[in-house]
């Protein structure tokens, strides 16, 4: 990323429910564990995973959205790499 | 840096008591500093201390655990990186300073012309950009206070208006320098990238800072009220200070630093770059006898008078940074000297503290209070963010050494943001701009008591001495014109609300944190 960039990035109104397509591979920290499952939320969209794999709650991880409810903000995922936590 | 494995404590009283010696800590701040007005770091060491042995009370099972986890706190690489980070930017910004900075900046103003109405904009704007390369507001709120404040009183310009123009000016550089310490402990705890975290705030600063002159103009200028409610001692015509126009240069050497801090390079050597030149300049600046400067400004040993002292004072090269000194004044000085050690009180107040935050997660009290704002307060992002805004500004305005206050706060915003996804850069801007601000805001925090001491210091000076003790700005009465400061908050809370500036980590992630 250039540093122009870098200073133009974010000068807008980001929604409070960003959408995802289908398909799309997502870098993101897990917010919940449930069981084996996984809840990811972007903001206050949400997307869930069954498999969490190894992952835990503010493991980085990246994912694929399988599929995604524009309409109530709600998506799934499979975890593609768990990238852990930060240093 | 290899982590040790995470040691888990249990205490005599529950989860929350691990944050016993954080709490002890914040009560002694606001009892030593709040209360009591003594805005001593190294008196906070001591409370840190006290709580750290109190805390150890209430330990159950082995105590050894409690001191490992103390260690693994105190070698954690946010703890190192700020103190690494303060040491090069307290040796840089006492460098430019000693080399005549100020006084350039003076020399522009009364060069310019600026008038009374004009004068407290200005100096907002000054200081502003000195606080952005030097990176200390508390420094800047000194320096402006000793040199430029009196120059606006001789203009006829209003005490109070520019006192709080100035600790705006501090904010303002306090949020955006790359090298101030606000800004490091913001991007080190959210894992981002100094860079990146002082472009993306960019867009915050920028709304605020534009108000904040529009308002320094209006109350400058004078609207009914805002003008007439505010005390006022005419001094104009008292004394006209003759300054030099070439501590100017330095503009140079900061820029040099903020280019190779843009470019991704390391702390270590942007600022190293900076120094090297600033000392360039300073000693062709001294031996021209532009800047009343030397090698023995920026390093000096004072040494006990004897034979073989005396022999090295009259080598060529080593004697210029050797005197020779009454027993009683033998000691080593310079801004090398004192712009490293200014920040030691702080260093080891950071270390305790980041010790105290670990002791406080391996005996569950970060879980504790985290489930009970996750679970009942912040449940939508819009609240989360607004949690964070308040929550920050709350602690920042009951401890008053503003990055203590950010150091404490700082894993409860990363923990929160990271729930929600929130992007690293949005998180250090929330965390450092509210930080910021309401460390000069209120009559006990330390940047304001930090230039106070400077107006104190201003009282029957050799420079200033028509400047009497009726004449101080008394601390209190300030608040309401840190306009920067006030702003910089109603921004974020717009921002909050609006979701203006928010980015989440989807969107793009930070690099590596150690670059600048």
């Amino acid at each position: 990323m250039s540093r122009l960039d870098k200073l133009l990035a974010g000068w807008t109104f980001r929604t409070a429910t960003p959408t995802f397509e289908p398909g799309e591979v997502i870098t993101a920290y897990v917010s919940e564990r449930n069981g084996d499952g996984l809840t990811v939320r972007i903001g206050d969209s949400v997307i869930r995973v069954e498999d969490g794999g190894g992952a835990a709650v503010e493991d980085k991880v990246r994912l694929e959205v399988t599929s995604f409810d524009a309409t109530n903000h709600v998506g799934t995922g499979e975890v593609v790499e768990v990238l852990g936590p930060d240093a | 840096m290899p982590e040790e494995p995470d040691i888990e404590l249990s205490f005599r009283g529950g989860r929350l008591v691990s944050a016993l010696p954080i709490a002890l800590f914040i009560a002694w701040a606001i009892f030593q500093s709040g209360i009591l007005g003594i805005g001593d770091t190294t008196g906070l060491v001591a409370g840190m201390l006290t709580g750290l042995i109190v805390g150890l009370l209430f330990v159950r099972g082995d105590w050894k655990d409690y001191a490992d986890v103390i260690f693994a706190g105190m070698t954690r690489r946010v703890a190192a990186t700020a103190v690494v980070a303060w040491l090069w930017a307290g040796m840089f910004a006492e460098t430019i300073q000693v080399g005549g900075f100020v006084d350039g900046l003076v020399w522009a103003a009364t060069v310019l012309n600026v008038g009374p109405g004009l004068f407290p904009a200005v100096t907002f704007l000054l200081a502003a950009l000195l606080a952005t390369g030097i990176g200390t507001g508390y420094g800047t709120a000194i320096a402006f206070t000793s040199l430029v404040f009196p120059a606006g009183l001789l203009l006829g310009a209003n005490p109070v208006l520019l006192f709080g123009a100035i600790l705006s000016g501090a904010v303002f550089g306090d949020n955006l320098a790359p090298v101030s310490d606000t800004t490091i402990v913001s991007a080190v705890t959210q894992d981002a990238d100094i860079g990146g975290v002082v472009a993306s705030r960019v867009k915050y600063a920028v709304v605020a800072a534009t108000l904040a002159i529009a308002a320094y103009l209006v109350a400058g200028f004078g609207i009914p009220g805002v003008w007439s409610g505010m005390p006022y001692v005419d001094v104009a015509g008292e004394v006209s200070a003759s300054v030099s126009p070439w501590g100017l240069v330095h503009l140079l050497d900061i820029a040099v630093v903020i280019a190779l801090a843009v470019r991704g390079r390391h702390i270590i050597e942007a600022v190293s770059w900076g120094l090297l030149l600033a000392a360039a300049f300073n000693l062709t600046l001294g031996a021209a006898n532009l800047v009343d400067v030397s090698a023995g400004s920026m390093l000096l040993f004072s040494a006990p008078q004897n034979g073989l002292t005396q022999a090295v004072e009259a080598l060529p090269l080593l004697g210029a940074v050797v005197e020779t000194v009454p027993a009683g004044q033998v000691g080593v000085g310079g801004s090398v000297y004192s712009g490293a050690a200014g920040f030691f009180p702080l260093i080891v107040l950071t270390l305790l503290l980041v010790a105290g935050a670990e002791v406080m997660r391996a005996g569950g009290g970060f879980d504790a209070i985290q489930e009970l704002v996750i679970d009942r307060v912040a449940t939508t992002v819009r609240r989360a963010e607004t949690t964070m805004v308040v929550g920050t500004a709350l602690v920042n305005a009951t401890v008053t050494i503003n990055t203590a206050a950010e150091i404490a706060i700082a894993p409860y915003v990363a923990t929160l943001g990271k729930r929600f996804n929130i992007n690293g850069y949005r998180r250090a801007n929330i965390l450092d701009a509210n930080t910021s601000a309401l460390g000069y805001i209120f009559p006990w925090g330390g940047g304001l008591l930090a230039g106070y001491g400077a107006m104190q210091g201003l009282v029957g000076g050799e420079a200033t001495p028509w400047f009497t003790a009726e004449m101080l700005v008394n601390p209190a009465s300030v608040f309401p014109y840190v306009f920067h400061g006030w702003f910089l908050v109603a921004v974020f809370l717009f921002a909050a609300w609006t979701g203006y500036g928010r980015e989440y980590v989807s969107d793009r992630t930070s690099e590596e944190v150690s670059r600048v």
